[in-house]
């Protein structure tokens, strides 16, 4: 027993020398290094999945090299929440692994955390998905390519109101995207004359959603809105929609990424008809986003098309035309420069990066829960037109 | 009274949820003092066997949940003849140590084996609708719950107080070393006692799969929950765990529906007053 | 005295070279270990310069662990409720940091003071129980905690955390950079001195009097010390040590989530605990290193199945338990007695 504990003590110390020391390092090649951090483990980990299965498609769709240079992903698991540990993940990767880009983040804690390392480190840092319009606030090296509240919220409470709605209850999150939700949702909505019944907040651990769609449907609204965060939260959510019978009890859904490509299909024909808007729908009509799925599929058949693979997509096109601009050389001024200037179509339609704000500008669309060839898909019914980031400047 | 009535409804299920998971641990830790951090695992177990059964194999859900129920005893018979019982006279913070490592490893092969997305139970038709009761619709499955946590807790009564099984069962609790000495096959009560436990923990997650959804960190994620009814109710009082679980689950679902942005904060506030009053168990004194 | 007795003992069995002194009992002199520590975390510090993130989230962890290590492993009281000590050491820092002054030091003073009076307010109602009782009871001080935390959004930042604080130059010429020296200079002072505080806690009558009420509370109490008292100070002492580890954490960080106050949180170090080999002090530090040092290569190698290993580790340490090892090690070396 414990010569073999001493062996086990012996070999642990040894192999985590050897970690620490890292491999050698490699030649001075021409590799970009662009690291990503999301989370790949835990409740969360279709998020790093995706992420992978996005820059890798897009990398590989351009024939392995971007700018003719090869590309280096080093990953890094973050697991939920956790931003004392995504900022040391960062730090290394800056300090030891020297990448030139970053990429990813799905929590808004993650992306504020780093804020201070990115400016310090002038390193271009693009936002695959959290949703807070804060973030892009924090330092003038972060770039998002997702999506925030405000910007497909904006439009849904208009359309409400345009469809004669006058009492609606939001149910959102209580988180920073979430909270932006609320806020977004309440300002346009009372503006276009509608009223907020009441604005209830989930706490973000919560599993059962029973009682919130008890007090939803005690509310008297005519509608819902909500957003959660995407996986458990949101299936959860639209399950305890549909059987405490909400919509027979005529409160109408109006949702943003509930209806998430990821686990539509679990919902079955209950979620049929169900409202949302939203950036990207895996659905879109347009050759951009046919490239898209064919890509995505070839690299990893499991992975779905949603708005976080859409977003490490257009994130990879991002970091692209910024390696394009600089050559393949670390400078993180003139990257941003040429990001600011950027106007592409893509997979979600024409989208370009706001000079001022750096967030991404683009079609928000209207869509309903429809079975297309034997499956559910989001089809969009209307496009809101491009929308900007209404969040920022509040 | 809409709103008390959803507390009460919604809180007897949550509570019998609870309460089937955490009787097993209540009995194990009440008699062999094994503290098995790993019982959320066997939750997780039975739900995914209910879950690959249901959707992958297609089976019925009446044959798929028995099924289930049955592999879960039987890992939790094996780890408890194999593992674990070399574990029953070692101090506290290692029992402690070795089922968290071995919670880890479970949660590791159910990511490696299923993936980290949430696993659905396919429910059949009957269970799958919702039931109209004037003043609320309640998903059927709810019904469900009630009914089999009730039949769980009269089963386990029925079983401790007028089966010889039972008997021994208690004499164990109260003195392993006499009921040893007087020829109870203290063995096979523990190990039977054991499946058992991780039988039920199977099922509890198989009828909360609504309420705790499947995914790999379930077994971790719960514990603390699980945990609290069996220090409030009492290490090995059936009825003990009974009463806490459905005094807890009805204060969490109240604070639910009425102050939900004090989170957890009432279920534990309830928690640490009703221990502090009644450390030994509600039931005991 | 002992004359006569070795006379009749030297005819059975080798009488001794020469008397034995009556202080036969070597102890190390208390400061020799902390200043290992330093040698080693410099030398850590030194050869691996890039790391130096990692190298002190080890530190931070190690302190963590220590002051975890004083109640479980000296004062034998089980508890799954420590992180609230840490966690609200680090906001405490934090906030005192947005809202007052970005001062390390004076922000290291208020971590440590929330983390001393939060233990002095729950150990006065926890330290009544004992065993499981006491061991739930810490994880409902520590989730009513969370849910505070989490509820006073405007102060904390909820569930998104607390951030936007930069601290000022430590000893006010010491710039936190980038790379994270002086962050890791700063954690290893506080983690050494604090180590060599803990040692000398230890072995002073006050920490052989709580090693006693480990042994057995009933005979303690029967030869006059005063239990209840020397639990809560010793609690009480061990909340500074967490929540200064905590400041530190929230200050290298420059943020704070809700995940130090989380159970998962003082799991991990419980675990961290067990696998170093809890009661000397040592061992708190040897198993948050090896633990931390373990997660990180793990989940950079393959972040999906990490738990495996750790999982496996900690199987495998019950059945090879570190203190054993540890004395023979010890032994084998030929060194202290």
């Amino acid at each position: 027993m414990n010569p073999s504990r001493r062996t086990l003590a012996r070999a642990l110390i040894a192999a985590s020398g050897l970690a620490l020391a890292g491999a050698p390092a490699l030649a001075q090649g021409a590799a970009v290094k662009v690291g990503v951090i999301g989370p790949f483990s835990g409740p969360f980990a279709h998020y790093g999945a995706l992420f992978k299965a996005g820059v890798e498609a897009y990398v590989a769709s351009q024939g392995g090299k971007l700018a003719g240079k090869d590309i280096e992903f080093i990953y890094r698991d973050t697991g939920g929440p956790n931003p004392g540990q995504t900022k040391t993940l960062v730090q290394e990767l800056i300090v030891k692994d020297k990448v030139d880009y970053l990429g990813g983040f799905v929590f808004t804690p993650n992306a504020l955390a780093v804020a201070p390392l990115i400016q310090q480190s002038r390193t271009p840092t693009v936002v695959f998905n959290a949703a807070t319009s804060a973030i892009t606030e924090k330092s003038e090296y972060f770039l998002r390519t997702s999506y925030t509240l405000w910007q497909v919220t904006v439009p849904l409470a208009q359309w409400a109101a345009q469809q004669n709605m006058k009492k609606v209850v939001t149910a959102v999150t209580d988180y920073g995207p979430g909270i932006d939700a609320e806020a977004a949702f309440k300002s346009e909505f009372v503006k276009q004359g509608g009223t907020v019944v009441e604005s209830i907040r989930m706490p973000i651990a919560t599993t059962d959603f029973g009682p919130f769609v008890q007090r939803i449907k005690a509310s008297g609204a005519q509608a819902v809105y909500t957003f959660l965060p995407g996986g458990p939260p949101n299936l959860g959510f639209v399950k305890a929609y549909n059987e405490n019978g909400l919509a027979k009890a005529g409160v109408q859904f109006l949702g943003t990424a509930e209806t998430d490509e990821f686990d539509l299909q679990k919902f079955g024909d209950s979620a049929l008809g169900l409202t949302t808007a939203f950036h990207y729908s895996g659905a879109h009509d347009s050759p951009e986003n046919r490239k898209f799925v064919d890509a995505l599929k070839k690299r990893d058949p499991a992975a779905v098309a949603n708005y976080a693979s859409v977003g490490a997509w257009d994130g990879m096109y991002v970091i692209h035309k910024m390696i394009e601009a600089t050559d393949g050389r670390k400078d993180g001024a003139k990257a941003l420069a040429a990001a600011r200037t950027l106007q592409w179509e893509s997979p979600r339609g024409p989208v370009r990066i706001d000079a001022k704000t750096r967030h991404i500008t683009q079609n928000v669309y209207l869509r309903k829960v429809e079975r297309a060839g034997g499956q559910l898909v989001n089809k969009e019914q209307q496009s809101f037109g491009p929308q900007t980031d209404f969040g920022l400047g509040k | 009274m809409n709103t008390l009535f959803n507390i009460l409804i919604d809180g007897l299920a949550y509570g019998m949820v609870l309460f089937v998971i955490a009787v097993g641990l209540s009995v194990t830790l009440g008699l062999m003092r094994f503290v098995n951090l790993s019982h959320g695992a066997f939750a997780m177990v039975g739900g995914y066997c209910a879950a690959w059964l249901t959707r992958e194999a297609q089976w019925s859900f009446w044959l798929a949940v028995p099924l289930a129920i049955a592999a879960t005893a039987l890992l939790g018979a094996l780890l408890e003849a194999l593992v674990l019982r070399h574990l029953y006279r070692r101090k506290e913070l290692d029992q402690v140590l070795f089922t968290i490592g071995l919670s880890f490893v479970l949660i590791a092969t159910t990511n490696a084996i299923a993936g980290p997305q949430v696993q659905l139970i396919t429910l059949p038709p009957l269970l799958a609708g919702s039931v109209d009761l004037g003043f609320r619709t309640l998903p059927a499955q709810r019904l469900l719950v009630i009914g089999a946590g009730l039949a769980v807790a009269a089963a386990a009564a029925w079983t401790v107080t007028r089966t010889r099984f039972g008997v021994w069962l208690r004499a164990a609790v109260d003195h392993s070393g006499t009921a040893a000495a007087l020829g109870i096959p203290i063995r096979s009560v523990q190990c039977a006692s054991f499946a058992a436990g991780a039988a039920l923990a199977g099922f509890g997650g198989i009828l909360g799969a609504e309420l705790m959804p499947l995914e790999p960190y379930y077994a971790l994620k719960y514990l603390v929950l699980v945990l609290v009814v069996v220090a409030v109710g009492g290490m090995g009082s059936i009825a003990g765990s009974l009463v806490a679980a459905v005094l807890l689950g009805t204060i969490e679902t109240a604070s639910r529906y009425l102050a939900s942005g004090w989170g957890s904060l009432f279920f534990f506030v309830a928690m640490a007053a009703l221990l502090a009053w009644r450390p030994n168990g509600l039931l005991k004194r | 005295m002992n004359s006569p007795m070795t006379s009749t003992v030297s005819t059975a069995a080798k009488a001794p070279a020469q008397p034995v002194p009556a202080q036969a009992v070597r102890c190390a002199p208390p400061w020799r270990a902390p200043l290992l520590l330093l040698i080693a975390g410099l030398a850590a510090c030194a050869l691996f310069p890039d790391q130096l993130g990692l190298i002190t989230r080890i530190f931070i962890a190690g302190l963590f662990v220590l002051s975890l290590d004083l109640v479980v492993g000296v004062a034998g009281l089980a508890t799954l409720g420590h992180a609230a000590l840490f966690g609200l050491g680090a906001y405490a820092a934090g906030i005192f940091a947005l809202q007052v002054h970005a001062d390390p030091l004076l922000g290291l003073g208020v971590g440590s003071a929330a983390g001393a009076l939060t233990a002095l307010v729950s150990g006065a109602f926890l330290l009544r129980y004992q065993g499981f009782t006491f061991l739930m009871l810490t994880v409902a001080v520590s989730q009513i905690v969370l849910s505070l935390v989490q509820k006073a959004r405007d102060w904390t930042g909820g569930d998104d955390g607390l951030s936007g604080f930069a601290m000022a130059p430590l000893l006010g010429r010491f710039e936190f950079d980038l790379e994270g020296r002086v962050g890791a200079g700063y954690a290893l002072a506080v983690l050494v001195l604090m180590f060599y505080a803990a040692q000398r806690l230890v072995q002073s009558p006050f920490g052989l009097a709580v090693r006693g009420i480990h042994e057995n509370r009933a005979r303690m109490a029967a030869l006059g010390t005063p239990v209840f008292r020397r639990l809560w100070l010793l609690y009480t002492v061990a909340g500074a040590l967490a929540g200064a580890a905590g400041a530190l954490s929230a200050q290298t960080n420059a943020v704070v989530g809700t995940d130090s106050l989380s159970f998962a949180l003082s799991a991990e170090a419980l675990v961290m605990l067990i696998l170093g080999g809890a009661g000397q002090l040592t061992g708190a530090l040897v198993g948050a290193t090896v633990f931390t040092l373990l997660h990180h290569t793990a989940a950079s190698i393959n972040p999906y199945h990490w738990l495996f290993v750790v999982g496996g580790l900690l199987m495998l340490v019950v059945f090879v338990p570190p203190t054993r090892a540890w004395a023979w090690l010890r032994r084998r070396a030929g060194g202290l007695q």
